[in-house]
């Protein structure tokens, strides 16, 4: 069963269409990276995913169960999925440690204990085990997106969001980042990663998809669409972006 | 100096009216913050009577003297339930400085960045734990400043509760300065009462700010 299937996804806002009918089945274990130009309703498709964004017209299917943003308990939905954001927006007001714990404990009902073990167990793979006490304006960028991504995958999801998470790094962190979306990868998780690196595309992905003014207009392998490009609109753009 | 004999006299009266005055302060300002978060939500819930309800007491708890609302609060409150002075002028002062919180209240909740937000909800916390456990908290600690102005600015209108009888400061410094015929001595004694008062609190608010705010603190180190 697909984790997620989606089915003549739109959305506009206002008068602004920005998506215009959207298919897209994701496979347990499958990394499906989106690329393609500025303001071509990447961000806003991974965004109706976990509904912070209410689709206007099409069928959304999480795990097989068809969601209705207006009667589901979208709370319950959402635990199933982590999303890490390109702001990172971890919680300034709380530490390392409990910025994991927070919504384990307070979402799941974990006990203190337990979150802890697994807080503690995540820090450890993002590669940060000593800075539980830390206070997040204390780290950096990169940092803050390992905790981040720490954050997400304590509520133990089925499949994770990327969205552009590395764009707001200084370019000496982005890889400490990557290695870590690697590591998870390479783990098994089911991914749909939307970013401007390429090279994280053409290694990690299994599918890649080329957006394009609200429509996904080619995909396939990573092989397939950087070597072969079928689209004129995706041979031009990713002549300009490699 | 007569003030000095003047500061000995009162000593004890005008220190056990200064509990009354910080009592009423205190007291008036818990309210009022209940009160001013009851209507910052009712302005943000973006239901159309409420707005306009929120509005209306907002309107006119800023848009009238205290004293007058005072005076309306007491012989209004007092016609239909009968209030102790000390409570009648502590509702009061509570109603007429929620209708301020609601609206630093209001500020400061709109002012926390909508990523987190939606970083909490994407989490799968609800609506209600996120305002609780991620939009409050950072939305008071910004608002200390404008709240303890705001305490201040309590602290110096509980003065006016004089005149329904309450025996804090400024009535202790009214009665005593007509039986000793020595009102410039009276009062600027009981307005350094005040202005010691106001100081030793900007120094607490400063330093709640601090210990509330430990990433900033520990940053600055």
């Amino acid at each position: 069963m697909s984790v997620i299937d989606i089915r003549g996804l739109h959305k506009s806002f206002g008068d602004l269409s920005v998506l215009k009918g959207i298919d897209l089945k994701v496979e347990p274990g499958e990394v499906v990276v989106i690329i393609g130009p500025s303001g071509s309703g990447k961000s806003t498709l991974l965004r109706c995913l976990n509904f912070l964004e209410y689709p206007d017209e099409g069928e959304i299917r999480v795990n097989g169960e068809l969601i209705d943003p207006n009667k589901s308990d979208l709370d319950k939905v959402r635990q199933h999925m982590g999303m890490v954001f390109q702001g990172f927006h971890l919680f300034p007001h709380q530490n390392v440690l409990h910025n994991i714990t927070l919504a384990p404990i307070n979402v799941k009902g974990m006990s203190h204990k337990k979150a802890n073990l697994i807080a503690r167990d995540l820090l450890d793979k993002v590669g940060l085990p000593d800075r539980e006490k830390t206070w997040p304006s204390q780290l950096s960028g990169g940092q803050k997106q390992r905790v981040a991504i720490a954050r997400a995958l304590a509520m133990d999801p089925d499949i994770m969001l990327f969205d552009e998470v590395t764009s707001a790094l200084d370019p000496e962190l982005v890889n400490e980042v990557l290695q870590v979306m690697q590591d998870l990868a390479a783990g098994g998780m089911t991914m749909v990663v939307v970013t401007h690196e390429m090279g994280f595309a053409r290694e990690m992905a299994d599918r890649v998809i080329m957006m394009d003014d609200g429509r996904i207009i080619e995909q396939g392998t990573p092989t397939e669409l950087f070597e072969n490009p079928q689209e004129e609109r995706t041979k031009a753009f990713i002549g300009q972006v490699l | 100096m007569n003030v000095i004999a003047i500061a000995q006299e009162y000593f004890w009266g005008f220190f056990i009216a200064t509990g009354t005055t910080l009592q009423l302060t205190a007291v008036s300002l818990v309210l009022a913050v209940g009160i001013g978060l009851l209507f910052a939500f009712l302005k943000l819930s973006g239901n159309r009577a409420a707005n306009i309800f929120a509005d209306a007491y907002i309107g006119l708890t800023r848009g009238m003297p205290l004293i007058v609302q005072l005076m309306f609060l007491y012989f209004g409150i007092s016609s239909i339930v009968t209030l102790s002075s000390f409570w009648a002028g502590t509702l009061a002062l509570a109603f007429h400085a929620g209708g301020y919180v609601a609206e630093i209240l209001r500020g400061a909740i709109q002012n926390i960045d909508r990523g987190q937000t939606e970083a909490a909800r994407s989490l799968g916390m609800s609506r209600g734990k996120t305002m609780l456990l991620i939009v409050l908290p950072q939305a008071f600690r910004r608002a200390i400043p404008s709240l303890g102005n705001q305490f201040i600015i309590g602290l110096k209108d509980s003065t006016l509760v004089a005149f329904l009888g309450v025996p804090e400061l400024f009535s202790k410094a009214m009665t005593a300065a007509a039986a000793n015929y020595q009102p410039f001595e009276t009062y600027l004694v009981a307005g350094t009462y005040y202005l010691v008062l106001v100081l030793i609190f900007t120094k607490l608010v400063n330093r709640l700010e601090t210990r509330l705010t430990p990433d900033r603190q520990e940053a600055a180190r």
